[in-house]
C-alpha cells in the first residue's frame, strides 16, 4: 500500500520537474536561487563576521570598483562585495524562517479552517479575514518598532503579518481534496483527524504551499529591506542594513552609485528569482492557470 | 468630436503657453524681487506655540521671532541686553529687577514689563504651559510689573538668571488662550518682537518668516527668512546642491563630506556645541543611596576608570570614527567652543593615551589577566568583562564601539556591544541602572549650569524607579558643594572658577569621561549669501545656536535676487507646464481612440 | 513591495466572497451582515491596539517622556493624566469609550490631539494615493489586457517582465533612484523635477498653483504606480487568460465579431471584476506604499506622520494613525465585497 503510493508520489514528482523544467524563466530562476544559497551556506568557509568590521576595513573609503574591489568600498572602506555576501546570510535567513513562520501558521489554520466544520472553521476564517485585510506593511512596522529591532522580532513581524493568504489558498484546496471519495471511504474504515489531515491532505496540498513558500521568502526579503529603510532592522548587516547605511551615510551625493545600486541589485536578482520560480511552480501545479497557458 | 479634440489640443497649448508664462509669472511671484534666505532643516516643527515646542528648530524659529530677557552677546557669549536693558540684583541675590527696553511689537503695540511677567507667571501657574520651560521658573517665587520695570523674586540664589531660556509673549494676544495644551497659535501674522514675523506655516512643509520693520534694532536686511523642512536628509542636501535651499545647519559628517568639495558651497566647519562621552556605571543608586542596577563591581574603583581612560586614543577615534571632523577631548563636558567656561587637563593631571600605563594601574591594582589575557577582579570571582550600551541605528555608534572594543582588549579588558531602540536606552542607562558603560553626549548651552546639573545627587532616580534625569548616577560631595556656591556666587569670574572646578573634578574621579568634542557642521551656497557672521564670531555657530544674530544680520548677494525665483524654483513653471501639456495630451490620445472604437461600434 | 504576489492571484477567487457566496440571500441582507463583520473587525483593532500598545517595554510616561527631564510629580501627573494609575481592565474600558468618541489622545510630540494631526495630513496622503491608485490600475488593466489578450507574444513577454521587476524593487530604493536621477541629475540627464514636499515655498496662485502641485507629485506618484501597478497587470492579465478560453469566447468569435470586439464587449468586462475587487482589498498595500514615498518625497500625508510616530517614537500617535489607517482599509474592503455582489453578474442571476 504505501509502497504503491510511494511509487505513485515519485512518478508524479518526475512528471512535475519535467513540467517545472519547460518554463524557461523558473529554471534560470531556480539556478539563481541555488547559487545564491550556496554562496550564503558557504560563506563561512570564506569570509567571516569581519568583513563587515569598521575598524579592520581593508580599503580606502568611498572607492570606486577596482580590482581589489570590484563593486567598491563603502564609507569606512569595507568591500562592498564581501558586505554584499556576507549579508546575504542575514538577508535570506529572515527571507526563509519568516516565509517559514507565515507558511506553517498558514498551513496549520488552513488545513483546520478546512477540515474542521461548524463554529472553529468560521472562528478561524474569520480571524484570517482579519489579519488579512490589515495592512501589513504598517501592521509590521507597528509589532517591530515596539517590540525593539532584532532578527528574531522581524522575522515573528513580517511572519505574524503575511500568513492569512496563504491560510486562504490552503483551505480552498483542503475543501478540494477532502471532497474528493477515498477521503470518504478513508473516514468510514475509521481513520481520525490526524491521519486524514496528515496522510491525504498535507501530501496534496504540499506542492501548492512549497509555491507559496518561494513567493512568501520574496516578499519577506523586500519586506525586510524596507522595514530597515523605515528604521526598524535586525542590527546585522544584510541587504536592507547596508541600502540604509548608504542613506545614512549620503552615498548619493557622494556619488558613490556602487553602494546604493549593488545591494538593490541583489535584492532584486534574489527575489526576482524567488518569484519567477514560485510562479512557475504554481504554473505547473495549479491545474487552472496550466489549461491557460 | 473633432470638435472636441480640437478644444483639447487648444487647451494644451494653451496649458504650453501658460507653463512659460508661469515662468515668467514666478519671476514676478511674491518670491521674485524679494530677498530671501531660504533655510533647510531635517526635522519639521512640533508646534508653533512657545509654550509647548521642544524641538530644535522650533526654538531656533522663536530665538528669530521673539525677545528674551537677554542674548548671548555675539563676541563673548556673555549674557548682554535683549529685551532687558539693564537689570540689577539685590544684596542677598534673591531679587532680580529688570528694565524693559521701550520698543513696539510687530503690532505696534509697545512692550512692557507687563508682557514679561504674563509669560513668568503664565508658566509659574499652568501645568501645560511647563511643557517647555517649566524648569527655567521652577527658583522663581514671584514675578510682577509696574510699567517697564519687572522685579523677579527668587526661593534661591541663582547666578544663572540671566540665562532665561523663555522667550517672553505679548500679554494682549495670548492672554485670550485658556487651554493652553491644546492651543497650536496658527494665527498669522504673528505678533513678535524678534526680527522676524511668521507669516505663514505649512505643516510638514515650510515656515515663512517676514522681516520686522518695527524690530527696536532695526529691519533685518533680507525680506523673508524661510524655513524649509525635509523628511529625507539626503533631499535636504541634494536640496542644497541644486540650489533650493541656501543654508543647512547640523550636518553630520558624511554630510558634510557630501558638500565639502561643491565649488558654490561653503562648507563651514567649526568647533561644536557637543561634548561626546562614555557614562561609567560606578554604582548607580536612587536617592536614597540604595544600589540600583547590574554595573559590573570593578567599574566602582576609580583606578579601573583611570586605566579605561589612559585606554583610549581619542585622536584616533576623531579621525577615524568622525573623519576628523571633532576634537579629542582633553577636558570633560564644556566644549572649548564656550570659552570662559572651558577647563583643560594639563600636567600630572592630563590623561593622554597609553595603554601600558593603563595595564600598569591595573596590575597595581590586583586586577591579574587570567590565560585568555581577560583581566579578572583582585578576588579571582569575575571577569573584566563590560557591556557597552549604544542605540539602534546609529552607524557613528556602532564604529565607536568597535574601537573602543579593540582598545580595551589591548589592557585585558572585554567590551561587548549591546544596542538598544531610544526609549529602551534611556530608561536603562538613566533610571535602572542596567549598564557598564554607555555613550552619551550633551549640547551645551552658554552657562554650562544645565549640563553640571545633569550630575547632581538629586538627578539620581528616586527609590520608586522615577527618573530625574541623571546623564551619570553621580553624588559627590565635593561638586554638590561646588554646585552650590557657583549658584550664589554673582561675581563672573569667581563663579567660572568654580565651574572650571567642577569639570575637573568631573575628569579625575571619571564618573563620565569626555572622549571628543563634536564639531559645528553646516553648509550654504556662496552665490545666495553674501555674509553671515556667526556667534560667537570667532568660528561660531550660524543655525542652532542661541543667537539670532547671525540670521539678522544675513544679507544676499544682488544677483541672487534679480533672478527667478532662485535655483530650482525656476523650473517649476516649465515642468508644471509640461506636466500640464503631457496630461492634455494624454486625455486628446484617449478621446482619440475612443472616438476611434465608437466609429467601428458605429459600423457593426 | 511588501505582501506576497501570489496572493495576488489566488486572491482572486478568495477576494470576492468566495465559497461561502449565499446564492440566494438579497443585496441588501449580504450588505448589511458584511457591515456586520466590518463593525467587528473594527473592534477587534480596537482591542488589539489596546494590547499589543501594552507590550511595550518599560514604563509607557517614561517612554513618553523621552528622556526629558521630568520630577516624580510631573511623572505622576502625566500618568494620571493618562490614566494609567487605574486598573488595567478600567484603562481598557476608557479606551475603547475615547476612541469611540473619536478621542486618540495627545500626541506628546506635537502637543496636539491625534485626530488634528491626521485630520490635517489626510487630504495629501489622499491626493497622492489616491492618484497613485488611479493611474496604477487604469496603466495595470490595460496592460494586462493586451498583454493577456496577445498570450506569449513580445508585448505579453516585455509588460510581464517588467512588472515583475518592479515588483521585486524595494520601493525605498526606486524612490531614492528615481530621485537622484530625475530630481538631482545624473550626467547628462538634467534634475528637473521637484523631490521634496508638495508644492514650491513660494507656489503662485490660481491655475499656475495646480500645475505647481501636479509637477511636485510626479515622482512620487511615479515611485507608488511603479512598484504597485504589477498586481493589477498580472491579476488582469490572469483573469483574462482564464476568460479566453471559455466557451463564450469561442461562441463570440465564431459569430465572426471581430478580435477586439470580442475583447472589448465580452472578455474584459467578465475579466474586469477579479481585478476591481483586487483594487479594494490591496488599500492597505498601497497604504503602505505611500508610508515610504511621503518620506522619501517630505510629502505631507499620513505616512510621512506614521513614520515620525515611529522614528521619535510617539506611541500616542503610532496607535491612532495605525488604527485609523487599519479601519480605513476595513470599510474600504467591505465596500469591495459589496461592490462586487452589486456588480457580478454571476452573483446576481444566480
Amino acid at each position: 500500500m504505501t509502497s504503491v503510493a510511494t511509487t505513485r508520489r515519485r512518478q508524479a514528482l518526475g512528471r512535475f520537474w519535467t513540467d517545472f523544467r519547460r518554463h524557461r524563466a523558473g529554471a534560470v530562476g531556480l539556478t539563481v536561487l541555488i547559487v545564491a544559497v550556496l554562496l550564503a551556506v558557504t560563506a563561512p568557509l570564506f569570509i567571516d563576521e569581519n568583513v563587515t568590521s569598521v575598524v579592520d576595513a581593508p580599503g580606502e573609503e568611498w572607492s570606486g570598483p577596482s580590482l581589489a574591489f570590484p563593486f567598491g568600498t563603502d564609507e569606512s572602506g569595507r568591500s562592498i562585495l564581501l558586505m554584499v555576501w556576507w549579508g546575504s546570510r542575514t538577508s535570506l535567513l529572515i527571507g526563509f524562517l519568516a516565509a517559514l513562520v507565515s507558511i506553517v501558521i498558514g498551513m496549520v489554520v488552513g488545513i483546520a479552517a478546512g477540515h474542521f466544520r461548524g463554529w472553529l472553521s468560521a472562528v478561524l476564517m474569520r480571524i484570517t479575514d482579519w489579519f488579512l485585510v490589515l495592512p501589513s506593511l504598517v501592521t509590521a512596522l507597528v509589532l517591530a518598532a515596539i517590540l525593539g529591532g532584532s532578527t528574531f522580532t522581524i522575522i515573528m513581524a513580517i511572519g505574524i503579518t503575511t500568513w492569512p493568504s496563504t491560510a486562504r489558498l490552503i483551505r480552498a484546496q483542503t475543501l478540494a481534496v477532502e471532497a474528493r471519495p477515498y477521503i470518504e471511504r478513508s473516514k468510514a474504515l475509521g481513520a481520525g483527524h490526524w491521519h486524514i489531515t496528515s496522510r491525504h491532505v498535507l501530501p496534496n496540498v504540499a506542492p501548492l504551499l512549497l509555491a507559496s513558500t518561494t513567493l512568501e521568502v520574496a516578499s519577506a526579503i523586500v519586506t525586510e529591506s524596507t522595514l530597515a529603510f523605515l528604521g526598524v532592522s535586525s542590527n546585522k548587516t544584510s541587504w536592507g542594513t547596508m541600502l540604509r547605511g548608504s542613506y545614512d551615510y549620503g552615498a548619493a551625493t557622494q556619488g558613490a552609485w556602487w553602494y546604493i545600486l549593488i545591494p538593490g541589485l541583489a535584492i532584486l536578482a534574489v527575489v526576482m528569482a524567488f518569484t519567477l520560480v514560485g510562479r512557475a511552480l504554481e504554473a505547473v501545479l495549479n491545474p487552472r492557470l496550466r489549461k491557460a497557458s | 468630436m473633432r470638435k472636441w479634440v480640437a478644444r483639447l489640443v487648444a487647451l494644451g497649448v494653451a496649458l504650453l503657453v501658460a507653463g512659460q508664462g508661469t515662468t515668467a509669472a514666478l519671476a514676478q511671484n511674491p518670491a521674485a524681487g524679494k530677498k530671501i534666505v531660504r533655510v533647510g532643516a531635517t526635522q519639521a516643527m512640533d508646534s508653533m506655540n512657545p509654550f509647548l515646542a521642544v524641538r530644535l528648530v522650533s526654538t531656533q524659529i522663536q530665538r528669530w521671532m521673539y525677545g528674551f530677557l537677554t542674548v548671548a552677546d555675539s563676541k563673548t557669549l556673555q549674557p548682554s541686553p535683549d529685551l532687558a536693558e539693564s537689570w540689577t540684583t539685590s544684596e542677598d541675590g534673591l531679587t532680580w529687577t529688570f528694565k524693559i527696553r521701550q520698543a513696539k511689537w510687530s503690532d505696534g503695540q509697545p512692550i512692557t514689563a507687563e508682557d514679561a511677567a504674563w509669560t513668568f507667571n503664565k508658566i509659574m501657574t499652568d501645568e501645560a504651559a511647563k511643557t517647555a520651560n517649566g524648569p527655567a521658573v521652577e527658583n522663581f517665587e514671584s514675578v510682577t510689573a509696574s510699567g517697564q520695570e519687572l522685579t523677579i523674586k527668587l526661593k534661591a540664589p541663582q547666578a544663572s538668571m540671566l540665562e532665561n531660556p523663555i522667550p517672553i509673549m505679548p500679554k494682549h494676544v495670548w492672554e485670550s488662550v485658556t487651554d493652553m495644551a491644546n492651543y497650536d497659535a496658527e494665527k498669522y501674522p504673528t505678533v513678535t518682537s524678534g526680527p522676524y514675523i511668521a507669516i505663514e506655516h505649512k505643516k510638514d512643509q515650510y515656515v515663512k518668516l517676514q522681516a520686522n520693520p518695527n524690530y527696536w534694532r532695526g529691519r533685518p536686511k533680507i525680506d523673508e527668512l524661510q524655513v524649509i523642512f525635509y523628511a529625507n536628509p539626503q533631499a535636504a542636501i541634494a536640496s542644497l546642491k541644486t540650489g533650493d535651499i541656501d543654508l543647512i545647519g547640523r550636518l553630520n559628517p558624511p554630510e558634510y563630506e557630501a558638500v565639502q568639495n561643491d565649488p558654490n558651497i561653503v562648507a563651514w566647519n567649526t568647533q561644536g556645541r557637543r561634548a561626546a562621552y562614555l557614562q561609567i556605571n560606578h554604582g548607580a543608586t536612587t536617592t536614597d543611596d540604595k544600589p540600583v542596577g547590574d554595573g559590573h563591581p570593578a567599574l566602582k574603583d576609580p583606578k579601573v576608570r583611570q586605566a579605561l581612560h589612559y585606554a583610549i586614543d581619542k585622536d584616533r577615534l576623531v579621525a577615524e570614527v568622525q573623519n576628523g571632523l571633532a576634537q579629542p577631548a582633553d577636558g570633560s563636558i564644556v566644549p572649548p567652543m564656550y570659552k570662559e567656561f572651558f577647563w583643560e587637563a594639563t600636567g600630572e593631571e592630563k590623561v593622554t593615551y597609553d595603554p601600558a600605563k593603563a595595564n600598569q594601574i591595573l596590575d597595581d591594582a590586583g586586577y591579574k589577566k587570567g590565560p585568555d589575557g581577560v583581566r579578572t577582579m583582585p578576588d579571582g570571582k569575575r571577569k573584566l568583562e563590560f557591556r557597552f550600551s549604544i542605540h539602534t541605528e546609529t552607524p557613528i555608534e556602532d564604529k565607536l564601539a568597535e574601537y573602543l572594543t579593540g582598545f580595551f582588549k589591548e589592557i585585558g579588558i572585554t567590551l561587548t556591544t549591546k544596542k538598544l531602540e531610544s526609549s529602551k536606552f534611556t530608561e536603562e542607562t538613566g533610571v535602572t541602572g542596567l549598564f557598564d558603560i554607555a555613550i552619551s553626549g550633551w549640547s551645551v548651552n552658554p552657562d554650562p549650569e544645565e549640563v553640571m546639573a545633569t550630575h547632581l545627587c538629586s538627578r539620581r532616580p528616586a527609590p520608586s524607579g522615577e527618573g530625574g534625569g541623571t546623564e551619570s548616577f553621580y553624588c559627590d560631595e565635593t561638586f554638590e558643594k561646588l554646585y552650590q556656591d557657583q549658584l550664589k556666587e554673582l561675581d563672573r569670574p569667581k563663579r567660572i572658577e568654580i565651574l572650571k572646578q567642577m569639570q575637573e573634578r568631573l575628569y579625575t574621579d571619571a564618573p563620565v569621561i569626555a572622549i571628543y568634542y563634536n564639531n559645528d557642521l553646516e553648509a550654504y551656497r556662496k552665490d545666495r549669501i553674501a555674509s553671515i557672521t556667526p556667534v560667537p564670531e570667532d568660528k561660531g555657530l550660524l543655525y542652532g545656536g542661541s543667537s539670532y544674530m547671525p540670521f539678522f544680520t544675513v544679507t544676499v548677494k544682488d544677483a541672487a535676487v534679480s533672478g527667478p525665483a532662485g535655483g530650482g524654483g525656476s523650473n517649476t513653471g516649465l515642468i508644471a507646464g509640461i506636466v500640464g501639456a503631457v496630461v492634455v495630451v494624454g486625455l486628446a490620445v484617449l478621446l482619440l481612440s475612443r472616438r476611434r472604437k465608437s466609429a467601428a461600434d458605429d459600423r457593426e | 513591495m511588501t505582501a506576497p504576489l501570489e496572493a495576488a492571484e489566488p486572491a482572486v477567487q478568495a477576494a470576492g466572497p468566495g465559497d461561502e457566496r449565499p446564492a440566494r440571500r438579497g443585496t441588501l441582507q449580504y450588505a448589511l451582515a458584511k457591515a456586520g463583520g466590518a463593525l467587528f473587525s473594527i473592534a477587534m483593532v480596537i482591542v488589539a491596539t489596546f494590547f499589543v500598545f501594552r507590550l511595550l517595554p518599560g514604563d509607557p510616561v517614561r517612554n513618553l517622556a523621552q528622556g526629558r527631564n521630568m520630577t516624580p510629580a510631573q511623572l505622576d501627573l502625566e500618568r494620571h493624566r493618562l490614566g494609567l494609575d487605574k486598573p488595567l481592565i478600567n484603562q481598557f474600558f476608557d479606551f475603547v469609550g475615547n476612541t469611540l468618541r473619536l478621542d486618540l489622545g495627545t500626541s506628546y510630540e506635537y502637543k496636539r490631539p491625534v485626530l488634528d494631526l491626521i485630520g490635517e495630513r489626510f487630504g495629501p496622503t489622499l491626493l497622492l494615493a489616491g492618484t497613485g491608485l488611479v493611474i496604477a490600475v487604469s496603466l495595470g488593466i490595460w496592460q494586462g489586457t493586451r498583454a493577456g489578450w496577445r498570450h506569449g507574444g513580445r508585448f505579453d513577454r516585455f509588460s510581464t517582465g517588467t512588472s515583475l521587476v518592479l515588483w521585486s524593487v524595494p520601493t525605498f530604493w526606486l524612490g531614492l533612484l528615481l530621485m537622484m536621477v530625475f530630481g538631482v541629475g545624473v550626467g547628462p540627464i538634467p534634475g528637473v523635477l521637484p523631490f521634496r514636499g508638495i508644492e514650491s515655498v513660494d507656489a503662485p496662485d490660481g491655475f499656475a498653483y495646480l500645475l505647481d502641485v501636479a509637477s511636485h507629485m510626479v515622482l512620487p506618484c511615479l515611485t507608488l504606480v511603479a512598484v504597485i501597478y504589477a498586481q493589477y497587470l498580472l491579476v488582469m492579465r490572469s483573469s483574462l487568460l482564464e476568460e479566453v478560453s471559455q466557451d463564450y469566447v469561442t461562441v463570440a468569435r465564431a459569430k465572426g465579431l471581430r478580435d477586439d470586439e470580442v475583447r472589448r464587449r465580452h472578455a474584459v468586462p467578465n475579466a474586469l471584476l477579479p481585478t476591481v475587487t483586487l483594487v479594494f482589498m490591496r488599500i492597505g498595500f498601497v497604504v503602505g506604499g505611500a508610508v515610504t514615498v511621503e518620506t522619501i518625497y517630505t510629502w505631507p500625508g499620513l505616512g510621512q506622520l506614521f513614520y515620525e510616530a515611529i522614528s521619535v517614537p510617539d506611541f500616542t500617535l503610532m496607535q491612532g494613525t495605525f488604527m485609523l489607517i487599519t479601519v480605513a482599509v476595513i470599510i474600504m474592503n467591505t465596500l469591495a465585497d459589496v461592490v462586487y455582489r452589486v456588480l457580478d453578474p454571476r452573483v446576481r442571476s444566480a
